[in-house]
């Protein structure tokens, strides 16, 4: 299905560019045998496109080059453009550690909004949409292929959840998960000399700090950045500092381990020797006289 | 030459030994035995059969007066089971019936039996729902408990109490299951599948398919699924399908005595069959979600009777079974209308890409099939010698009770040990696939791996093992993981408590399969994209099941129609058909094996090879217990309370005058028959007051059916026993008969093609000679020194 509709997709792109040269040159007079691959798909055309229609044309037989962007759509195109550039590179410098949530989103909502200006269908001034012109008009929609993957990191990111509802600023949830982080963390950094004190002194905030993470786990308030940020505390404390649960009772598991695994041996002891043995009581069928038989049988076989 | 010799001292064997001292074939003294059936056999046909019998007799009466009673084992055939009367008595009354019913009556029951295979499958379906959510529930509040425990416990120190704590639940709800099954209803136990086998195959199981086997059933099963032990639900589900089939084609319950007046019609043997079968597959549809499966599972275990119309009503109630299941998870799961849940099982989807495989990896399927049939009869193996065990010396229902909690508790502290001392830890998966993840001493953010495979329901382990990335499994914890649990799997099987052997072999099998994919991808580094794990895990399971069960095309069908990827069924028919080559070199399949060692006549496919000498003559019971065509009801009332000749089926001869000579036959008539006549007492003498009275009808019969009275709650006065009875309008007029010639594979052959229970084995002027019943035929076996004789034993 998804590839039925990109196809038809490409098919109305091609279709578009191949139609206002033609439609410029031959008036509609299209010979049916060239056009028959390209039409299969009909697109209908909306009147409200009709006067950019006209203009596009009408640049086309002077510029050749730019044949249907108009000025406004280059503009729209150039500011998309820095948008994009600003934010891509916020995000590859806040890569390692995980920070993008909380310093990118300002970026990626000024991307979304020219993004969306482009693509939606309102006229701009000079009633120019430049949907069509930039972002459908050929097989390789770059404009529309760019945003899809920043867009899909923000959702693979789930950075959403770490936002107010309208997407302006950090959560309040959020802000305050870095602060109780901060606060382990420097408790981490004053007890850096001696790990068992450390484990000991920062148990405590830790502790929080790892309960607010499950709360926040359960109500679907996390994102990357908190995930990552605990990942690595989580790492922090039980693999640097080495702080995780020791094995210390061996010795009560493995004698109670044992004392379980020996019932079964004095119970089936047991009932070997204690129960009595079920015995079945022989019945002998009747049978036809054996004598009779054998001598018939013998009779064949001599 | 030789091959007359054998014969000859064969039938020397069977008569002087094989049937007159039996007990020399039995399993006391096994050298003695084997001395004589062995070594001995050649030597005695070389000599006259004369010497033979001076040289035994002395011996033999010694051998007789010591062993009078054995001890149980597998080669006895228990008097118990009876036959079912698949065969239909077409005596006076049926044809009148028959003449009775007009055109669209024939069309109404046709209507009826799409209708009854209907509701089999909706009520399998409404059962494998309850299971489902039950246990779901059960075993997550467990859990989650269990794990609160751990958790708290971890911190704190006393980690040896959540160890108690989880022998306890697990050993409390496995009693709750265990009491049910030993004190209420024993035959509940197990999976049932060897029962239904039995039920298809024609032998009448008491209690088999009664509503309250049912109720046990299904309480027994969500006990032993939340109480951890090493089982499945799947295999219970095929017995309940069964019951419901049983019930339902009856329209009534004689537990809860009520009668909703339908389907009177299908209160018969035949009709009851055909919807068992019906049943079964509905149960196999709704465990695997395998529609096809179900119906070729009936067709492969009970097949002997058989049609097209019935097949395609068979796959009407699997449809509809699965269906059912679908729709109210769908419910559950508060997706309602969201069909995709087919199973009760559900193995997940494997990935496009991950499914492809070479041509050579074949060599490497069939290498995990051999494998899986090794271990399969090694599994059957350990598992027969705890049965016989646990036949001789377990037989006390709390006996039966403390042992299954005690295996409750050893499976929980295994399952910790196991989890204690598992150094494998992995980080926690993103999609959250882990139910109940558990830290124990990993670093944060990482869970024990082990826990994965022992703290959750096996269904969940299977799942888990087949589709989690590679990577996921540290070799060395599956490899203890898959010893753990196969001994755990041996030891639970043959519990008093009702639980499948499908899950745990998938498991073991998945577990083993895994290792081995995950040791293939290190032999070859630079290949192992095509080593997914996951594949070999699901070849593994495959291998296993089959070499512990040895079903073939149904089971491969199931598997297939579970994964739903028919790019497998190739590799997976391949394996399943060398587990069981590999498999049957060594022992039968874990079925066969329990129906052997319950002492059930069973019939199977074929004769034994090389009986074709054995004529109906030696087979065939005698002298026969026949009646008259106008017989005294006093004799009559006297033989069928002869307790130690519990015969069923009558020869009805013409009259004769000797003693010592037979008569000539005329007909056939059931025990059951001659019950419901003494009941109505339709005596000849009353016969001018029964023109007053209704005359007896075919529905008489069948309102008895299927429990009839016995013989000792009918009153008989002095006066009536002077009576006569005429049976000449209710015996079968026509039953099968026999010349004495006839040989044995050729009448085992009407047995399993005609499903009967009796057959006459008549002489040249037609007169009676004797009777062939189903534990004359199922007495001969292959054993390991050519055709052996099982002994008829009471219990």
């Amino acid at each position: 299905m998804g590839l039925l509709t990109k196809c038809s997709c490409v098919v109305s792109c091609l279709f578009s560019g191949w139609a206002f040269s033609f439609i410029s040159i031959a008036n509609c007079s299209v010979d049916p045998s060239e056009l028959s691959v390209d039409v299969a798909v009909k697109r209908p055309v909306s009147p409200a496109r009709g006067p950019g229609f006209l203009h596009s044309l009408s640049l086309s037989s002077a510029f050749p080059d730019d044949l249907e962007v108009n000025e406004y759509c280059m503009k729209m195109l150039h500011i998309y453009g820095e948008r994009y550039v600003t934010y891509a590179n916020c995000l590859v410098s806040y890569a390692r550690p995980v920070k993008v949530c909380q310093n990118c989103y300002s970026d990626f909502i000024s991307l979304k909004e020219i993004y969306t200006n482009i693509s939606s269908d309102q006229l701009g001034p000079g009633n120019v949409s430049c949907h069509d012109s930039l972002m459908r008009s050929d097989r390789l929609m770059l404009l529309y292929t760019l945003f899809n993957k920043l867009d899909e990191i923000w959702i693979s990111a789930e950075c959403t959840q770490c936002l107010t509802g309208d997407q302006e600023a950090l959560s309040n949830e959020t802000v305050y998960f870095m602060a109780s982080l901060n606060q382990s963390l420097s408790c981490f950094q004053q007890h850096q000399s001696n790990h068992s004190e450390l484990c000991k002194a920062c148990k405590a905030s830790y502790k929080r700090l790892n309960e607010l993470y499950g709360r926040m786990e359960k109500n679907q308030t996390l994102c990357i950045d908190l995930e990552d940020a605990m990942n690595v505390t989580r790492r922090l404390w039980s693999i640097n500092y080495n702080c995780s649960m020791p094995r210390e009772e061996t010795v009560p598991v493995i004698a109670v381990s044992s004392f379980m695994l020996f019932l079964p041996i004095i119970f089936y002891l047991s009932s070997f020797l204690h129960s009595e043995q079920k015995k079945r009581k022989l019945i002998h069928p009747k049978r036809a006289k054996s004598s009779s038989s054998l001598m018939n049988i013998q009779d064949k076989f001599s | 030459m030789a091959n007359i010799a054998k014969k000859v001292s064969w039938s020397g064997r069977g008569e002087d030994r094989g049937e007159r001292t039996p007990l020399l074939n039995g399993a006391e003294d096994g050298k003695y035995n084997r001395k004589l059936s062995g070594g001995g056999m050649f030597h005695i046909g070389r000599l006259s059969t004369v010497d033979l019998e001076e040289e035994i007799t002395p011996e033999e009466e010694i051998v007789r007066s010591r062993l009078k009673e054995i001890p149980h084992n597998e080669k006895l055939l228990s008097l118990k089971f009876e036959s079912l009367d698949y065969d239909n008595s077409e005596n006076q009354l049926f044809l009148e019936e028959e003449r009775r019913m007009s055109h669209m009556g024939f069309r109404c029951l046709e209507i009826r039996r799409w209708v009854i295979c209907g509701l089999i499958g909706f009520f399998t379906g409404l059962i494998a729902c309850v299971i489902d959510i039950a246990v779901e529930v059960l075993a997550g509040y467990k859990y989650f408990l269990v794990k609160q425990n751990i958790e708290k416990f971890t911190e704190h120190g006393g980690l040896s109490i959540s160890l108690i704590l989880w022998a306890v639940l697990n050993s409390a709800f496995v009693m709750v299951g265990a009491i049910a099954v030993a004190f209420i209803e024993p035959i509940a136990g197990g999976s049932g599948i060897p029962q239904i086998k039995c039920y298809l195959n024609g032998v009448k199981i008491p209690r088999v398919v009664r509503l309250k086997t049912l109720v046990v059933k299904v309480f027994g099963v969500i006990c032993s699924v939340a109480g951890g032990l090493a089982v499945g639900k799947e295999g219970p589900m095929i017995h309940s399908g069964a019951v419901v089939a049983a019930g339902v084609s009856q329209g009534r319950s004689t537990s809860l005595k009520k009668d909703f007046k339908m389907f009177e019609y299908f209160r018969r043997d035949t009709e009851k069959r055909d919807f068992v079968s019906a049943g079964a597959a509905a149960g196999v549809s709704a465990a695997f979600g395998a529609p096809v499966g179900g119906v070729l599972f009936s067709l492969e275990e009970g097949a002997s009777f058989w049609n097209q119309m019935l097949t395609w009503r068979i796959f009407f109630a699997s449809m509809v079974s699965s269906f059912t299941l679908n729709f109210f998870l769908s419910i559950y799961n508060k997706k309602p209308g969201e069909l995709s849940s087919p199973g009760l099982i559900n193995f997940g989807r494997f990935d496009s890409d991950t499914v492809k495989y070479t041509l050579f990896e074949i060599p490497l399927f069939i290498i995990i099939g051999a494998l899986g049939g090794l271990l399969g009869a090694l599994f059957n193996l350990l598992n027969n010698w705890l049965t016989i065990f646990r036949i001789r010396y377990v037989h006390r229902p709390c006996l039966q009770v403390m042992e299954a909690m005690l295996v409750a508790a050893v499976t929980a502290t295994v399952s910790f040990a196991m989890i204690y001392f598992s150094n494998d830890c992995q980080p926690l998966g993103q999609d959250h696939s882990e139910e109940y993840p558990l830290q124990l001493f990993c670093a944060d953010g990482e869970y024990n791996a082990m826990a994965t495979t022992f703290f959750n329901t096996p269904e969940r382990s299977v799942r888990s093992l087949f589709h989690n990335p590679p990577g996921t499994y540290n070799p060395v914890t599956l490899g203890v993981f898959t010893l753990a649990y196969f001994l755990l799997a041996v030891w639970t099987y043959g519990l008093a408590v009702s639980a499948g052997v499908f899950i745990p072999s998938l498991l073991i099998g998945a577990a083993w399969g895994r290792l081995f994919g995950i040791l293939l991808s290190v032999i070859a580094p630079n290949q192992s994209m095509w080593a997914d794990p996951g594949k070999y895990a699901l070849m593994g399971a495959a291998a296993q099941l089959g070499g512990i069960v040895r079903m073939t095309l149904s089971l491969t069908v199931i598997l297939v129609e579970a994964t739903g990827n028919v790019t497998y069924g190739f590799p997976i028919m391949l394996v399943l058909m060398t587990a069981k080559i590999v498999g049957d070199y060594f022992v039968e399949g874990l079925y066969d094996l329990h129906i052997k060692l319950q002492s059930v006549p069973f019939l199977h496919w074929e004769a034994p090879a090389t009986s074709h000498w054995l004529t109906a003559r030696e087979v065939m019971s005698s002298a026969v217990t026949c009646f008259n065509r106008v017989e005294k009801v006093g004799t009559i009332v006297d033989v069928l309370s002869n307790t130690s000749t519990n015969h069923n089926g009558f020869p009805v001869v013409t009259h004769t005058t000797g003693h010592d000579e037979p008569g000539k036959i005329c007909g056939l008539i059931l025990r059951s028959q001659l019950i419901v006549l003494l009941k109505h007492k339709v005596f000849v003498e009353r016969a001018s007051s029964r023109l007053i009275q209704r005359k007896l009808q075919l529905k008489d019969f069948r309102d008895a059916y299927p429990r009839f009275p016995p013989i000792q709650s009918i009153h008989v006065s002095q006066d009536e026993r002077e009576c006569m009875m005429d049976l000449t309008e209710f015996m079968n007029p026509t039953p099968y008969t026999v010349p004495q010639e006839t040989s044995l594979p050729r009448v085992f052959k009407l047995f399993r093609a005609l499903g009967l229970r009796h057959l006459v084995v008549v002489d040249n002027e037609n007169r009676v000679m004797g009777l062939v019943t189903r534990k004359d035929l199922a007495r001969y076996h292959m054993g390991k020194d050519g055709l052996e004789e099982l002994h008829l034993a009471q219990m």
